[in-house]
């Protein structure tokens, strides 16, 4: 077997030095940028990893402003109406919900669907609701709904009066996190497949958007 | 002889006061918290009315304060007659007595009971308050939104580590009900909540049952939503199980004195179907 000279030898450790160097070197220069952009790259993946606000969102925008607009219009319909405190006479309350439901009926006698869930944000919310039932967390948004009395063969109108006696169905949680925030009178509402904006005050259907919850949900 | 069968209704009755005496184990200490937990009740039913009177005898000799409700107070429409038969008549010598009902809403509950004063909500559909050494939250879980959750953080968060933490609502976070079962997306959001600032106990209804879970991450969680309504056979007894009752409504009484729960559990014929003594587990045991 040859053996090496120490001619040779002291070449090739000359070589592995250089080499070694090279390579810290190139390191080094790629680790410079890198380190310049991590910041940057972070905060960009805390963003995407950032609930978004969606009352910030300029797709629910148009839909925030008619809410606004309605809410106008259940302000001036409740101004003058007796009740309105809490009181322990339950025909007060019951009075109060029939007269405020007549009275904005009367200020929107063409109420239609759409009116608020508008062409233009009602997209967003079915994209919204679409993936909250589809995604990972899909599962439990569908087992929420089963749990709390679901209404497969329901179907209301706008300016119709929620039905009495009919539970209501569970929002799940999650969606509402996602969605904007209403004033206290308006509350988001699954009635069927349909998903409802509905006037607790006066127990009236605002408005809808159709077909927008799976209808693999059926009633227990 | 006519004093006799007097004599024997007498000793009769006497008997009947010191066996229930005897199955009420409250400390009744001054000052203490005391009340009773009913859930899914406002049938108007004859059940409904037999419970409430039970509740009625039972205040003879445990003199509880007031009552919270677990949601469903009103089943079906709400006209006025609805609130008379549903509620009013059924507690009727309870409201007359003094005792306060602090309700929370189930799905079957129109959102406008809120305004109702005998509900003490004060036009809230989540609201809290104190009574002795506990402070209560009435939570709606219906629906659960920002706001809300914005507003249960900030009260538990305020409410410091001194008093008893105690939330109640209508659908529960752990449940061994056939029909409902635990509300698993909920937990989700309110567990996490409930764990940081230290909440002791959870009452629920929506499973038409009596369930005590065993404690799950430090907190007690009972299930009572048989006070009116009735799943007869609707729970199926899991590993979450600690204690069960499904073959008649029920009710529960509770003491919070110092740092133990002291409760009984009662049928609506008064049979004690569960009873107990939890002591209040600190934020650092947990």
């Amino acid at each position: 077997m040859p053996r090496s000279s120490p001619a040779l030898a002291s070449n090739s450790a000359f070589i592995m030095h250089v080499h070694k160097y090279i390579s810290s070197f190139a390191i080094a220069l790629l680790a410079v940028p890198l380190a310049c952009t991590l910041p940057s790259r972070i905060a960009a993946q805390q963003a995407a990893q950032a609930k978004p606000n969606p009352d910030s969102s300029p797709a629910f925008k148009p839909f925030l402003d008619r809410v606004r607009a309605y809410s106008n219009v259940h302000k001036a319909a409740a101004s003058g109406l007796p009740g309105g405190k809490p009181t322990d006479l339950p025909e007060v309350i019951t009075a109060r919900q029939l007269a405020l439901a007549r009275k904005i009926r009367e200020a929107r006698p063409d109420a239609k669907r759409g009116d608020i869930f508008s062409e233009d944000s009602a997209e967003a919310f079915r994209n919204v609701i679409a993936s909250q039932f589809a995604g990972p967390e899909g599962q439990k948004a569908r087992t929420t709904i089963r749990q709390g009395s679901p209404l497969p063969d329901l179907h209301l109108k706008v300016n119709e009066t929620y039905p009495a006696g009919t539970p209501f169905t569970t929002v799940p949680p999650a969606l509402l996190l996602k969605l904007p925030k209403l004033p206290d009178s308006l509350s988001y509402c699954i009635v069927g497949p349909d998903f409802v904006l509905l006037d607790v005050e006066a127990n009236l259907v605002v408005d809808f958007i159709p077909d927008v919850i799976p209808k693999s949900l059926e009633a227990q | 002889m006519k004093t006799r069968p007097l004599f024997v209704i007498l000793l009769l009755a006497i008997s009947l006061v010191v066996a229930r005496a005897d199955q009420f184990r409250f400390p009744l200490v001054s000052g203490s918290a005391r009340f009773a937990v009913i859930g899914d009740t406002g049938t108007g039913e004859a059940p409904q009315y037999e419970l409430a009177r039970e509740m009625v005898t039972a205040r003879g000799i445990f003199p509880f304060d007031f009552v919270l409700m677990l949601g469903d107070n009103i089943y079906g429409a709400s006209r006025p007659k609805d609130y008379e038969q549903k509620f009013e008549l059924p507690y009727k010598p309870l409201l007359d007595a003094g005792v306060k009902f602090y309700a929370s809403l189930g799905n079957h509950d129109n959102p406008n009971e809120r305004m109702y004063k005998l509900f003490n909500m004060n036009g809230a559909n989540y609201y809290t308050f104190k009574k002795g050494n506990a402070r209560f939250f009435a939570l709606d879980s219906d629906y659960m939104d920002a706001k809300q959750l914005a507003w249960l953080e900030n009260e538990l968060k305020s409410a410091g580590d001194q008093d008893w933490k105690i939330c109640y609502f209508h659908h529960p976070l752990y449940s061994s009900g056939r029909m409902h079962g635990s509300a698993i997306e909920l937990r989700s959001l309110l567990e996490p909540l409930f764990v940081k600032y230290g909440v002791n106990v959870v009452f629920a209804g929506h499973d038409h049952v009596y369930e005590r879970v065993r404690p799950q991450k430090g907190i007690y969680y009972f299930t009572e939503g048989s006070s009116g309504q009735l799943r007869a056979g609707g729970l199926k007894h899991t590993e979450l199980t600690e204690k069960g009752f499904d073959s008649d409504r029920a009710f529960m009484l509770v003491e919070i004195a110092g740092d133990q729960l002291h409760f009984e559990t009662l049928s609506r014929g008064g049979q004690q179907v569960d009873s107990g003594t939890l002591p209040r587990l600190s934020v650092a045991t947990k």
